[in-house]
């Protein structure tokens, strides 16, 4: 009996020794990674800076390791606390990664608002640069730069015969000016209505004034202020051709939009 | 005379197995609310492996608790607590990696705009 405990004894003593055996070493590398690792994110400054209370908890969860690793028997113990430590380490870098992203986007956006304000002064300009375009293309249009200033003239064929009312077919030239004019917000006009000479001196006069007020009413409609637009009827006055034809008739029956300086000063009326 | 000191040996291990460890409740807790919390910053099993070992180490405490096997209880508890908690660290770093980069984005577009109209 007293051999057979003693072999038990040996054996339970062997088995015991290379459990520790094969838990020491395993704890042993354990240890040494989750060392290394606390090393790094010791050595890190960002890291010290942004998730200082993850690396002393690192720290201690390491210490914990490192003490219980001199003990018989504690290898699951140390593993343990070498995997608190290691997941502590990288928690902070992990967190510390998170905050300096934080940090580069909030740059980053900064960058990004000056950037979005250069576009749109650029854009600004281009609509700036559109408007200088677009008032070569009025003065084009009204071709006659004359002594009353800058003068557009629509022609009879965008009205019909004895009637006021402005043709669709104007459109085009309407919204031309519009724009022209939200562009310009300084510019007024002055529309000015023209008949040729047949027909009664009044009714001539009143078909003048209603052609120019419908032009005016067109260009109030599509938003300019009223107070930027002047309407005179002059009747069969002022005829640009001879009356004697129907040509030269059809060429006297207009309305004719003077423009203002860019100031706002518009030329005496006739 | 070789029976006594195996009798005091066991006393003391059986002493020791007592006294070691009551039940860890408050780490429970602690575990179940840094699981909680990665979840809501929608850190799942599927995408993100810390999570899995989180989840798997949690219930695998919950059955030492019902064992009474208290400490493997608190072991794993802790585990799966930083487990998640790295979890959901990994989640909002990637996260703040896909903001950066769409900021990115942005500006590369704006400096081409701007490019393009000058």
């Amino acid at each position: 009996m007293n051999r057979g405990s003693k072999v038990i004894g040996c054996l339970i003593l062997t088995g015991c020794a290379s459990l520790y055996g094969c838990a020491g070493q395993h704890s042993e590398a354990a240890l040494q990674q989750a060392g290394a690792d606390f090393q790094k994110v010791k050595e890190d400054s960002n890291v010290l800076r942004i998730a200082p209370k993850d690396v002393i908890r690192a720290g201690e969860s390491l210490a914990r390791a490192d003490r219980l690793s001199t003990y018989w028997g504690s290898g699951s113990d140390v593993a343990h606390y070498a995997y608190l430590s290691q997941r502590y380490s990288e928690i902070a870098r992990q967190h510390t990664n998170q905050v300096l992203n934080e940090e580069r986007a909030a740059k980053l956006e900064l960058e990004r608002q000056r950037l979005q304000l250069a576009l749109r002064e650029s854009k600004l300009l281009s609509v700036q640069q559109q408007g200088k375009w677009l008032e070569e293309q009025i003065v084009a249009l009204a071709t006659t730069q004359t002594d009353r200033g800058l003068v557009m003239t629509l022609g009879d064929v965008l009205f019909d015969t004895g009637e006021a009312e402005l043709k669709n077919s104007a459109n085009r030239v309407v919204l031309k000016i519009v724009q022209f004019l939200q562009l310009n917000p300084k510019r007024v006009v002055r529309i000015e209505g023209y008949a040729d000479s047949t027909g009664g001196k009044q009714e001539n006069l009143k078909l003048s004034r209603d052609r120019a007020q419908s032009v005016a009413d067109v260009l109030m409609d599509l938003g300019i202020d009223d107070k930027r637009i002047q309407v005179e009827g002059y009747g069969d006055e002022y005829p640009v051709d001879a009356n004697a034809s129907e040509r030269g008739r059809a060429q006297n029956r207009r309305v004719e939009i003077v423009f203002s300086d860019e100031k706002g000063q518009l030329g005496a009326a006739r | 005379m070789s029976i006594r000191p195996l009798c005091a040996a066991l006393a003391v291990l059986a002493l020791a197995g007592c006294a070691a460890d009551p039940a860890p409740n408050e780490q429970m807790r602690l575990t179940a609310q840094a699981l909680e919390q990665a979840k809501a910053v929608g850190a799942s099993a599927d995408d993100v492996p810390e999570m899995k070992l989180a989840e798997e180490k949690y219930n695998r405490a919950k059955g030492s608790m019902a064992d009474q096997s208290f400490k493997n209880a608190r072991m794993r508890a802790e585990q799966a607590e930083l487990d998640a908690r790295l979890a959901e660290a990994k989640v909002l770093t990637l996260k703040s990696e896909e903001q950066l980069n769409v900021l990115n984005t942005r500006i590369a577009r704006l400096r081409k705009q701007l490019g393009d109209a000058q």
